[in-house]
């Protein structure tokens, strides 16, 4: 299937003074990757400066959250670099790649948030794994977390008694349990309602500057993301093909740019799957 | 031959080649899947709590229809044996067929079968929901080994929990044997446990069902983990590896019994 953008439509929709490579927290450069034998991302090159917000958009299985599991070290690139605070994240051991992800907090698409256990248990977890902290300090670092994300009051409940917005934010809660460097968010406005969708936004607005921590957000939802992103990468077939901070976007005239804000069904991301012609698929029968 | 024929039989053998192919390979990844929960064990029983828990999930929940079973085997067994013992004029030896047939045969074998449907596929279930609500990748993600926080915990509860279930059913069985036997037939009292006394010995008998327990709770227990860890990401994934766990744990139970049968009573007479 040929690509709908090769790599010269690939555009950078601002100067580049809002990235600072040698502050970056995550750097991609030329990164490929393909399960089995099927491309996934080609050649994808991006860098997540420190203290920032920044989304990676694209349609459905375009390769944004291999992104993530990439930068994570769940998967391991065909070629290029993934770096994380200045490590090779593909070439750290076992031991290395934990000590890494410690550092890491990951926000799961449905929250993943561990059935079997309270709302305050499943904050606590990493507490318990990872520190030696008293059970009565964990108890107030974890009603501290969940009353950032508003649910103190839910503490006691299990993830089965929660909404679909309350198990994002205790999510996010629990992701930030470590007070980690960088902060993953995979899809974190997917099947919310309007007020959640709105208060999942904001707190990964307000929690990035208050832990002065780095948010990657992979999301669809551009309304969303233009609110409380500094800067946006848009891929598609495994490949950026524009990039810029929300004004750039919000201003651009790229075609990808254009269909993607303004939801148009058909664009340089066709409406039809590839198929043969029409007519002659039409009168198959008749030849 | 044609060549439509030709590219029939070419077919049919690649996909027997890749049916065997992929036996072996997922044989080997369940091998090398047994030998990372041993590497992940000393970490998980440090934790010794984490395994007590899936004790009291695999082991205490299964009671109910541990106990009842074994009792109502035991009511049918005595009711059976006296019929032919009655034969031969040997229906005092009743505590003793009921005894033997619970602890060599019928008490680790049965349990084993109930431990797979019951314990074995709730396991495999758990794991495999797990992973498709991505549970399993959270924890990864917070530098936590699922192989030592969930799987090995698991592994080594029903471990533990399937010698003692045995046990409780072949208790549980006697117990039914004389229920029927002696309160229902009227057999004497002092020869049922007599007999049962004199004929059956700790060692053989009930060590070796001691043995076949575990070995059926080691089996049981790394299927249903190992199903459930291998399941599909979907929830027919999970609803074929749940049956899979009980398919084959009970195919391989009834296996290993007769291997071990063949080993631990041939020509013994007993």
């Amino acid at each position: 299937m040929p690509a709908a953008f090769p790599a010269e439509s690939h555009h950078a929709l601002t100067d580049t003074c809002h990235l600072d490579p040698d502050a970056a927290a995550i750097e991609l450069v030329d990164v490929s990757f393909a399960y089995d034998r099927r491309p996934v991302l080609r050649g994808i090159t991006m860098t997540v400066p420190r203290g920032k917000i920044v989304a990676i958009m694209g349609g459905s299985g375009c390769g944004k959250t291999t992104i993530l599991r990439l930068i994570g070290g769940q998967l391991k690139p065909n070629a290029g670099k993934v770096l994380a605070a200045g490590q090779s994240v593909p070439d750290l051991d076992a031991d290395g790649l934990y000590a890494l992800r410690r550092r890491f907090g990951m926000l799961f698409q449905f929250g993943a948030l561990f059935t079997d256990m309270t709302v305050f248990e499943n904050i606590a977890f990493p507490m318990r794994e990872h520190t030696d902290l008293s059970e009565e300090l964990i108890r107030d670092l974890v009603l501290m977390k969940l009353h950032a994300v508003g649910l103190r009051g839910a503490a006691q409940l299990m993830p089965a008694e929660l909404s679909g917005g309350m198990a994002r934010r205790v999510a996010l809660a629990r992701a930030i349990a470590l007070d980690p460097m960088l902060v993953m968010y995979d899809e974190p406005f997917a099947g919310l309602d309007p007020i959640s969708l709105g208060v999942v936004g904001q707190l990964i607005r307000k929690l990035n500057d208050a832990l002065g921590t780095t948010s990657i957000v992979v999301t669809h939802d551009v309304y969303e993301s233009l609110k409380i992103v500094d800067y946006l990468y848009f891929v598609s077939e495994g490949r950026i093909v524009a990039e810029g901070t929300p004004d750039k976007v919000r201003a651009s005239t790229d075609r990808f740019v254009r269909q993607f804000v303004d939801g148009e069904s058909d664009g340089p991301v066709p409406f039809h799957y590839p198929a043969p012609d029409y007519r002659k698929d039409l009168f198959a029968d008749v030849q | 031959m044609s060549s439509d024929a030709l590219a029939g039989v070419t077919h049919f053998l690649r996909r027997l080649g890749g049916a065997v192919t992929g036996s072996i390979s997922r044989l080997g990844f369940a091998s090398r899947f047994m030998l990372a929960i041993v590497w992940h064990s000393p970490q998980a029983l440090r934790r010794f709590q984490l395994t007590i828990r899936e004790v009291y999930f695999a082991g205490v929940l299964s009671l109910v229809i541990i106990l009842m079973s074994g009792l109502f085997v035991g009511m049918v067994l005595s009711l059976q044996g006296y019929e032919t013992l009655k034969r031969y004029g040997a229906d005092e030896q009743l505590g003793i067929l009921v005894a033997l047939s619970l602890v060599r045969e019928l008490g680790p074998v049965m349990a084993g079968l109930l431990f797979a449907s019951r314990a074995g596929s709730a396991i495999t279930a758990e794991i495999g929901l797990m992973k498709t609500t991505e549970q399993l990748a959270a924890m990864e993600m917070m530098a936590v080994d699922p192989l030592a926080r969930v799987i090995a915990p698991r592994f080594w509860g029903g471990v533990i929990s399937m010698p003692l279930l045995a046990a409780l059913f072949s208790a549980f069985g006697i117990f039914g044997g004389y229920l029927v036997g002696v309160r229902l037939i009227g057999i004497d009292d002092g020869a049922f446990w007599g007999q049962m006394k004199a004929g059956v010995d700790v060692w053989p008998d009930v060590t070796n069902g001691i043995i076949k327990s575990l070995v059926f709770g080691v089996a049981v227990s790394l299927i249903a983990v190992f199903e459930g860890y291998d399941a599909k990401p979907t929830a027919e994934g999970v609803s074929t590896a749940t049956t899979r766990t009980v398919v084959i744990s009970s195919l391989v139970i009834l296996a290993l019994d007769f291997v071990m049968t063949v080993f631990m009573f041939r020509g013994g007479g007993q």
